[in-house]
């Protein structure tokens, strides 16, 4: 008989991938580690809070299991889950870095952030992401997707950052969840009672012929350990998020005038020709733009009159040896799912072309030019072909330039006059040394919105209220994402749409201050961990959390 | 969600803790740990209503096994039947290693 993976538990699937009698469970079930957040919102916490952390052997090889319990709560990252995989990569990272070779390797089984702590889940997720970019030049970090929930929102944004995928044909793989899409843009955009739909869209059979994922394996333990210990012996890494050039050649063949089908597309995928894109610099235009926070500001600060530029909802300018981004709405856009400010494909891949090239730039040079984000990202694109396509690797390929622009040393800082939201703010926003915001009631920052985050969690909407009252992390307004301890700084007196002179060099000063800040400073997210709100109330899980890995690596 | 508390005057000492189970739909997690003081249950439930069903499916299961022990249970709705699983699992798991 044959032993399948994909019907195993998460710590009985570690344990089955490790050299018998090899495997050492880290924060385990036994530490009393659990979500401080599940209870007050009244929902059963798990012991291990739904991430298991195992060291051992694989055919003699060093390596770090992480793996995600799809069952409990779907496998959503929160705060104590996330920092336990952030804790413990990093701990794999130092190690690397001392010359001891230990391989990551990331069972992903999840729905991407756990809802009921979202903006935690956004902080880790980004922060795990961040030091999977790291590992990277050290070892291949290996992801498995067997199935059952698959890989979806912000963690299939760090899938497409590992180095290597190995799937089952029982996984689905996507960024936004079928129901969310149906949620969002209506039943004929996406049919979430559609299965077979679904399955060809985000089955691996697909995924697998368009680059999305590396391999698909035979459900059983054995098929799938042996494709482990070759990809580990290999070191192959698909550089997945390093094909903005290609998938902009593709954005410039796709036909927006009819929906984009399953053959079609696989035929495009197949016959594209890559050619070199190179996104200029915004320059000012004849005609005023769709009227933003983002677009406003990004005027502001570089000092151009009605902005525009090839890509029409990315803009980008150096000023002052700064370089500004921006995402922006554009109300005639030719892709309906971003005319709001929503960050797409053509966003994703044009943002990272940009930041990839700033850093090539100045990879000689010990003075790396900061790059200032300006954040007004609703959210991500809700479409059928933004699925189909692979929104999750436009978000990744972002989120993997910011990260190495930062690691490489710019100061990356991020300037929060707007919406920051969901996958929109993991591609553009989240991997910045520093966030400073605006204290103004218009902005949200969260994960979802209220309609879907209800529908997916089996609440109401006055149910969700409720809890948002109880619990920061739950809330969708700055001045309760600031008791997260993530804010460098929240700016008071200033509104999002008061762009004057004198409130824009005030900005300029805290941007300049943030700067500064960055210098001699270690290039990762743990200035997140550190601000005094984080240290007394914000991340006291994650700190703890942070305590016990180090103790028991 | 519920959260309930039993004490049972049970006395085999248990040798080391021991978890088993996932807080999956339908299921559970029990973890036992040894102690001196008297047995102990303590049950975040997801199902609200069933103090009673707990107390009958504990006591049946003490009678039986009378172990001394503190023990933790988070449950996402499962049955009687599921939680009698786990515990005598989790008892087997005690067995396994002595």
């Amino acid at each position: 008989m044959k032993n399948s993976f994909v019907e195993l538990h998460a710590r009985e699937r570690a344990l089955s991938l490790l050299d018998a009698d090899s495997a050492r469970e880290l924060v385990g079930p036994l530490d009393n580690m659990i979500s401080p957040h599940l209870e007050p919102q009244n929902i059963v916490p798990e012991s291990d809070d739904g991430i298991v952390l195992m060291k051992g052997t694989i055919s003699q090889k060093n390596v770090l299991v992480v793996s995600i319990e799809g069952k409990f709560q779907g496998g959503g990252i929160g705060e104590v889950s996330g920092a336990k995989v952030v804790a413990a990569l990093e701990k794999a990272l130092a190690d690397n870095q001392n010359g001891k070779t230990i391989y990551p390797i990331i069972i992903l089984d999840t729905g991407g952030v756990r809802l009921q702590e979202a903006n935690y889940g956004l902080l880790s997720i980004s922060e795990i992401q961040n030091v999977v970019i790291a590992l990277k030049k050290y070892v291949p970090v290996i992801g498995l997707i067997p199935g059952r929930v698959g890989s979806f929102g912000g963690m299939s944004i760090t899938a497409s950052i590992l180095s290597y995928l190995i799937t089952t044909n029982k996984a689905r793989i996507g960024l936004n969840g079928p129901e969310v899409i149906e949620q969002e843009a209506g039943v004929r955009e996406f049919d979430s009672s559609d299965k077979n739909l679904i399955w060809n869209t985000l089955g691996t059979k697909q995924r697998a012929k368009t680059g999305i994922v590396d391999e698909v394996v035979d459900d059983t333990v054995d098929e799938i350990k042996a494709a482990v210990i070759k990809e580990i012996e290999t070191k192959k890494d698909a550089h997945r998020t390093e094909n903005a050039d290609f998938y902009l050649s593709l954005l410039d063949k796709l036909d927006l005038s009819k929906k984009l089908d399953i053959s079609s597309y696989d035929k495009l995928y197949g016959t594209v020709e890559t050619t070199k894109h190179e996104i200029t610099e915004a320059v000012s235009g004849s005609k005023e733009g769709t009227k933003s926070r983002g677009r406003l500001w990004f005027e502001k600060l570089t000092g151009i009159e009605k902005a525009t530029s090839s890509v029409p909802t990315v803009l980008h300018a150096q000023k002052n040896g700064k370089e500004y981004i921006a995402i922006v709405p554009d109300a005639d856009n030719a892709y309906p799912r971003v005319r709001n400010g929503e960050v797409g494909l053509q966003e994703g891949f044009a943002v990272a072309s940009i930041v990839n090239k700033i850093v090539a730039e100045d990879k000689d040079k010990t003075n790396k030019r900061p790059i200032i984000l300006v954040v007004d990202v609703p959210s991500q694109a809700y479409g059928y072909q933004e699925e189909l396509i692979g929104i999750h690797v436009a978000l990744g390929s972002s989120a993997a330039a910011y990260a190495k622009a930062r690691q490489a040393g710019h100061p990356v800082i991020a300037f929060i006059p707007g919406d920051a939201v969901s996958g929109g703010f993991l591609a553009h926003g989240l991997q910045s040394n520093r966030l400073i915001a605006l204290d103004d009631t218009s902005i949200t920052i969260q994960a979802m919105s209220k309609a879907s985050a209800a529908r997916i969690t089996q609440r109401t909407i006055a149910e969700l209220e409720e809890a948002t009252k109880h619990v920061p992390a739950m809330a969708y307004d700055i001045d309760n994402y600031e008791k997260l301890g993530a804010l460098y700084k929240l700016v008071k007196g200033i509104g999002s749409w008061e762009a004057t002179s004198e409130n824009v060099e005030k900005i300029n000063n805290i941007i300049d201050e943030a700067i500064q800040s960055t210098v001699d400073q270690p290039a990762n997210l743990h200035f997140r961990y550190e601000t005094p709100i984080a240290k007394t109330s914000g991340r006291k899980a994650t700190l703890q959390v942070r305590q016990l890995v180090d103790e028991q690596w | 969600m519920e959260k309930l508390h039993f004490n049972f005057d049970t006395k085999d000492a248990i040798s080391k803790p021991v978890h088993v189970g996932v807080v999956a739909s339908g299921d559970l997690e029990v973890i036992l740990r040894p102690t001196d003081k008297q047995t102990e249950v303590n049950i975040i439930t997801g199902s609200d209503g069933f103090k009673e069903v707990w107390e009958n499916v504990l006591k049946r299961f003490f009678d039986r096994y009378p172990i001394q022990a503190n023990i933790e249970i988070n449950d996402f709705g499962s049955t009687p039947g599921v939680v009698n699983l786990r515990l005598t699992q989790a008892l087997e798991e005690l067995e396994d290693e002595k």
